[in-house]
């Protein structure tokens, strides 16, 4: 089984996404064997959560069985969350300007499911360490720590605070990561801690999805990493 | 895939990070028969040193890129190689300066530079200025499609290499309006990934011949 934790749908004002749609993500999917994405649509992470999450919930109706929502919770605006039907919550610290552990994401934790949070060391916002206290103060909410803090140098870092907390995942995708770090990720956390994501279609999946499947791992550790520990932490969600 | 080059590789040591120094055992597991290598000295120490370390290596897997650093009162380097690299923004030159034009103007090699070196705008000048250079854009990332497709339209002397190129279905965007006779692949590594550009070259909505094109470096190498 291959689950893509982290992935979306729609544009992003930074840049051009040549092809931002849902259909384009499953047909790449069909294509690598990727049964199944966790979704959020990149208007619910951007200015507009309660739209964005309708765009994500409608794109999975279009699509049975291929893609789980992550409803983004935008702190400011404080939008309805459900508990049925979804893989669990998805927030970006650093669009929202909210630090991971401010108190205005109590809701989210409060509701006990699967959380996907923006990941990046040395931001204000989501630096590795505020997973740590956040995991800590909630053991128990996996917590997946998107990007596994996005820059190289914080990548051990990042695995030592996950190997300290039972309930924190390390989620692979980024520009910079490499499939030897990703080798070197399950070696200091462990292959139970480390989630394939490809943060698909705002990069590219098969580009995702090729460093888990090239990686120098060994085989029973690549399935861990590319859909066992996600379809454990999703139950029968997945 | 027949012939598989990687256009852009580092071969030694790198301050930063604890990485293999010689590419050939991930080259062999991944199916790289030949690969384009700059040595790490050239970027993080001593150009000199790093480039005479790059002859030394006499391996025909491993096409040398030294680095070119123009100076104005040095000799033009006469080198017999198929490519050279510059770095203007680490070693502190001004790549359409006059100084660095008159040594371009006599260098008969492929000119690699780095996007994160550079700007669009500079390269235009720079391509404007010497139409018969061939420019290799290294590393030019996603978030910036817009302007390299502003600057391929207006350069046809610039070939873009695709390791970086990682927002979906960006590469197939760039060959239906550039042609993939200008796409070259090449990863960056071991700094930058190596794994999922290879992946991405099996797994192109393209003809198979453009494909076989981006993998042995566009009609540039």
């Amino acid at each position: 089984m291959i689950l893509d934790a982290h992935g979306h749908v729609g544009s992003w004002p930074d840049f051009l996404i040549p092809d931002p749609t849902a259909d384009g993500l499953v047909s790449l999917m069909d294509r690598l064997g990727i049964d199944a994405m966790g979704i959020s649509h990149l208007l619910g992470v951007g200015p507009d959560a309660e739209g964005g999450n309708r765009l994500a919930f409608e794109a999975a109706e279009r699509h049975p069985g291929r893609f789980g929502v992550w409803q983004v919770y935008n702190p400011h605006h404080r939008n309805r969350l459900v508990t049925e039907g979804v893989w669990g919550v998805k927030i970006h610290p650093d669009v929202h300007q909210c630090p991971l552990d401010d108190p205005r994401y109590d809701p989210v934790w409060e509701l006990g499911l699967p959380v996907l949070a923006h990941g990046q060391t040395d931001s204000p916002w989501s630096d590795p360490a505020r997973f740590a206290v956040v995991a800590a103060r909630h053991p128990g909410v996996p917590l997946l720590m998107g990007h596994t803090g996005l820059w190289p140098y914080g990548f051990a870092r990042a695995a030592r605070l996950a190997a300290d907390h039972p309930n924190l995942y390390l989620e692979t995708c980024g520009s910079k990561m490499t499939g030897r770090w990703i080798a070197r990720l399950a070696e200091l956390a462990g292959a139970d801690r480390v989630l394939f994501g490809s943060d698909s279609c705002f990069l590219d999946l098969r580009v995702g999805y090729g460093r888990i499947a090239l990686a120098p791992l060994g085989e029973a550790d690549r399935a861990l990493i590319q859909g066992g520990n996600l379809a454990r932490i999703l139950g029968g969600q997945a | 895939m027949p012939k598989l080059i990687d256009a852009h590789r580092l071969i030694g040591p790198v301050p930063f990070d604890d990485l293999p120094e010689d590419p050939r055992p991930e080259m062999d597991r991944l199916g790289v028969e030949r690969a384009y290598v700059t040595h790490t000295l050239s970027l993080y120490s001593d150009a000199h040193a790093g480039n005479q370390a790059l002859f030394a290596l006499d391996d025909p897997r491993l096409v040398p890129v030294p680095v070119v650093v123009p100076e104005a009162f040095a000799p033009i380097p006469s080198w017999q190689v198929a490519m050279v690299r510059l770095c203007p923004e680490r070693h502190r030159f001004d790549l359409t300066g006059p100084v660095a034009l008159r040594w371009l103007d006599a260098i008969d090699a492929v000119v690699a530079v780095d996007l994160e070196e550079t700007s669009p705008a500079q390269l235009l000048a720079l391509t404007t200025r010497l139409p018969e250079l061939r420019v290799l854009l290294l590393n030019p990332g996603y978030r910036r499609l817009r302007a390299i497709a502003e600057l391929m339209s207006e350069a046809p002397n610039i070939w873009l290499e695709i390791g970086t190129v990682n927002t979906q279905r960006a590469v197939e965007w760039l060959a239906e309006r550039f042609g993939a006779r200008r796409l070259v692949w090449g990863t960056g590594a071991p700094v930058l990934d190596d794994c999922g550009p290879r992946f991405l070259l099996d797994h192109l909505e393209l003809p198979e011949k453009d494909v076989e094109l981006i993998a042995r470096g566009g009609d540039l190498l």
